[in-house]
């Protein structure tokens, strides 16, 4: 199910609302499993049993390392769950890439399984990996009760597109949480947020897109134009996403950590990741890169390190040698402005900084979308005119001038200048008495306008759903 | 303090608002047809174990959604209103509206949809009309964007490629042409086809080439039918000025009789009553049909024509009537070309004219 959805908007959620706040605490989080359950259901029948059996591994694995603490067994028990949830993960998600490419090297014509993908399954099982890593290493309590793990797994908020929520990020609030009028405004004002920046920015940016790829009329600057829109479009839709669930575990009481954090504005790639996708850069951080010794080790050990774990954030994006490449093309600027580029870049005018993030940013995701390598390379020759195409024709104007509104608000957006204009005026007497008059009013025109695009609509898709 | 109360009274109004949105939802009537759109428009699926699991029925509830979402066609004007004047997006949906004129993009051209229906074409051709003493013609009628796209900074495709792709590559009929004939104003505003009485010069030009110019006298009576909200009317969700269908008859249109092969009725040329259905200008030889044979028994001589036609031919054929004894219209979109031999006499046939508009030449797979 979408959040993005009327199907989830006006009748799945005020249904869970109603009883979630209908009954006694002690069933809130049962309420909110068989809810998340239904969610899941929704969008993937057969595979909820997959999702309740990684949970069932994840919580009897928990006990067992639990229960065996401070014996070797502990440690047995916890590459059993890693390699359970690995071997789970990988099934799913990279059979057929590893036949596809078995079958070109040796020419084997191995049939491939063509398997869906579990919608959510990539933020899942990091989600339980970190639950029985995080028993093992004392950092979380055992969680003895299966109803509140398996509402930590499946909660519907978070379960399909992230961000990576932690266990001991909720491990308190799934035993005991506060509800309030505070928590519930603010949450659906992040909710709305959310909602608006995935459907009237992302959407509208991902059909300038998908106008871009059928166009027959590309022009040099027609495919600068799509690569601003896709970065804006990436942003705004899993941002948007992130928004809203936040937004919505708060209404529950939940408090989720932040997943973005205006990576645009960004002086250097180690700064983007700083910013971009915060869950999961966190996650490889805590689970990989410094199990492996982090950077106090040999330089070559480091270099080793940083490519291990930037394959790994490729390849968790998608089973494709685009996703690798693209992890492995952060790799190498990452190490460069280790080597020297960091030193460079902090000399240079902030503005030329910028630039160069953007440049490299923009080329990083022409390679995401691309359906292929060869197209990333076509994609990325056509961005620094090594096709046989005008710099400019009438087609691109049009589409400029179509979609130049939204890629103007895509892109003051991106940046915290809106957030900075609202706090500032807040600082006014009459702006901070405007801004809370105007907030509930702001709010009921966004969902009616948000609503009236999806009753028209239907450009919708959650890109990272396929992760 | 004031936060608090912020707080209650913005929980207080999401709160109400998504239980009225939720009640709307589930206590609307659902509707068969939406006039706007013209279209079945979903129902509630009827749910089985099997269809859930494997999605169907999921896929359809979310149909049922959209489609029965209460006051739809409202919220379908808020987001074009949005679109257009918020967001400043030159088309919705690829419509769009030039000084009150509405059209579709129809962008670009597409060569193998051209050939597609050359092909078409010229089966239909070498299978009933190369051995016969038939005389061939074809014509092109221009889609709106022809007019106003390029002018108005909206992609368009190129016109005089396609007109050339045909001429060149059809040598077995005589191409007339009607473009120069055209303008926008003779177009509805709100509606993709031409206004039939501005299309005389049209009319004439074919009536010219196919030298039957000498039987038509262009006397008619106009009568007129509004309001007439076109397609586009409801596609663009915006508060759009209707048309006015004006028609034009005499004795001879009113004389005439025209049977429909499909329902085997007999149908008057201006079906009147068509004006209050889904689709108003179905007044004109009673819409989409496959096979038609207008009668025309006020003909000074015997003469047939068969017509090869889209909805543009809906309205022009009538002008055509006085000219010939018999007009036989064939819309291959809702008839196998291949079965035209057993049920069509081409032996007979005078003329032959083979018009189709622009959109659908470059969107020709319709065509079988």
């Amino acid at each position: 199910m979408l959040f993005s959805s009327i199907s989830f908007l006006y009748y799945f959620l005020p249904i869970v609302l109603i009883l979630y706040f209908a009954v006694p605490f002690k069933f809130k989080n049962f309420v909110l499993l068989i809810a998340s359950l239904f969610f899941y259901f929704y969008g993937e029948p057969i595979y909820t049993l997959l999702m309740l059996a990684t949970t069932v591994s994840s919580y009897i694995h928990g006990l067992l390392i639990d229960r065996f603490r401070d014996t070797k067994w502990s440690k047995v028990f916890l590459v059993s769950s890693v390699v359970t949830s690995l071997l789970v993960l990988g099934f799913f998600k990279y059979t057929d890439f590893f036949i596809t490419n078995i079958n070109v090297i040796t020419r084997a014509e191995i049939p491939l399984l063509k398997i869906a993908l579990p919608i959510g399954i990539s933020f899942y099982t990091f989600q339980t990996l970190s639950y029985t890593i995080d028993v093992y290493r004392g950092e979380a309590q055992v969680q003895k009760s299966f109803v509140r793990l398996a509402t930590y797994v499946a909660l519907f908020p978070q379960l399909i597109a992230g961000p990576i929520v932690r266990y001991t990020t909720v491990e308190a609030e799934l035993k005991e949480r506060t509800h309030s009028f505070s928590n519930f405004a603010v949450g659906f004002n992040r909710f709305i947020l959310g909602l608006g920046k995935k459907v009237l920015l992302a959407n509208t940016l991902g059909e300038l897109c998908e106008i871009f790829r059928a166009s027959n009329e590309k022009s040099f600057v027609f495919y600068w134009v799509y690569a601003l829109a896709f970065c804006l479009h990436v942003y705004f839709d899993f941002s948007g996403y992130s928004d809203m669930a936040i937004g919505l575990g708060r209404v529950f009481g939940f408090h989720f950590l932040e997943n973005f954090n205006y990576p645009f504005i960004s002086k250097s790639v180690a700064e983007f990741w700083r910013r971009w996708h915060m869950s999961l850069g966190t996650w490889f951080r805590d689970y990989v890169y410094i199990p492996l010794g982090g950077n106090r080790v040999s330089k070559l050990k480091w270099f080793r390190n940083t490519l291990v774990v930037w394959f790994l954030t490729g390849f968790w994006h998608g089973a494709d040698w685009t996703f690798i490449v693209w992890g492995l093309y952060f790799a190498l600027f990452l190490l460069l402005e280790k080597f020297f580029l960091g030193k460079l870049l902090a000399k240079i005018p902030r503005v030329l900084s910028h630039i160069y993030v953007l440049f490299v940013i923009a080329i990083s995701f022409v390679i995401f979308n691309a359906n292929g390598m060869g197209q990333a390379i076509s994609d990325i020759g056509g961005m620094l005119g090594l096709q046989q195409i005008p710099f400019f024709n009438s087609e691109t104007l049009y589409y400029l001038r179509s979609y130049g509104v939204v890629l103007v608000l895509g892109i003051v957006g991106a940046t915290p200048l809106v957030k900075r204009a609202v706090e500032k005026f807040r600082t006014i007497k009459a702006g901070d008495w405007i801004l809370t008059v105007g907030e509930p009013v702001v709010q009921i025109a966004l969902i009616v306008v948000i609503t009236a695009y999806l009753v028209d609509g239907s450009f919708n898709p959650f890109l990272y759903f396929r992760f | 303090m004031k936060n608090h109360v912020k707080n209650i009274v913005v929980t207080s109004i999401i709160g109400m608002f998504f239980l009225v949105m939720f009640l709307m939802c589930v206590l609307h009537k659902p509707i068969d047809i939406s006039t706007s759109e013209r279209r079945q428009l979903a129902q509630f699926p009827t749910l089985t174990w099997a269809e859930i699991v494997d999605g169907k029925n999921i896929d359809e509830f979310e149909d049922y959604t959209l489609d029965q979402f209460p006051l739809r066609d409202t919220f379908r004007s808020i987001k074009a209103w949005v679109q257009f004047n918020i967001f400043h997006q030159k088309d919705n949906n690829d419509i769009y509206v030039v000084d009150g004129t509405v059209s579709k993009l129809e962008y670009p051209l597409d060569e193998s949809m051209v050939d597609y229906a050359m092909n078409h074409w010229k089966a239909i051709y070498d299978k009933h009309l190369a051995n016969t003493d038939a005389k061939v013609y074809y014509s092109v009628v221009p889609d709106k964007n022809y007019f106003i796209a390029e002018e108005n900074g909206y992609p368009a495709m190129d016109y005089e490629a396609m007109i050339a792709q045909l001429n060149s590559g059809i040598d077995y009929m005589t191409y007339i042409n009607i473009m120069d004939c055209l303008e926008i104003g003779d177009y509805y505003t709100t509606d993709s086809h031409w206004s039939q009485d501005k299309i005389l010069d049209v009319a004439d030009r074919l009536a010219s080439a196919m030298g039957v110019r000498d039987k038509l006298s262009f006397e008619f009576t106009q009568k007129q039918l509004s309001p007439f909200y076109g397609v586009y009317h409801g596609q663009s969700a915006l508060a759009l000025k209707p048309d006015t269908i004006t028609y034009l008859t005499n004795h001879v249109i009113e004389e005439a009789t025209v049977f429909n092969f499909e329902t085997q009725k007999n149908t008057p040329v201006y079906h009147l009553e068509k004006f209050s259905g889904n689709d108003p200008y179905d007044v004109f030889l009673s819409g989409a049909a496959a096979y038609l044979v207008i009668e025309n028994p006020n003909a000074v001589e015997e003469r047939e024509l068969i017509v090869f036609r889209d909805s543009f031919g809906s309205s022009l054929t009538p002008l055509l009537i006085e000219g010939y004894s018999k007009i036989t219209l064939l819309d291959t979109r809702y008839i196998m070309s291949q079965m035209l031999g057993s049920v069509v006499d081409f032996s007979t046939v005078d003329d032959v004219l083979f018009i189709y508009s622009t959109a659908i030449i470059n969107n020709s797979t319709a065509l079988r």
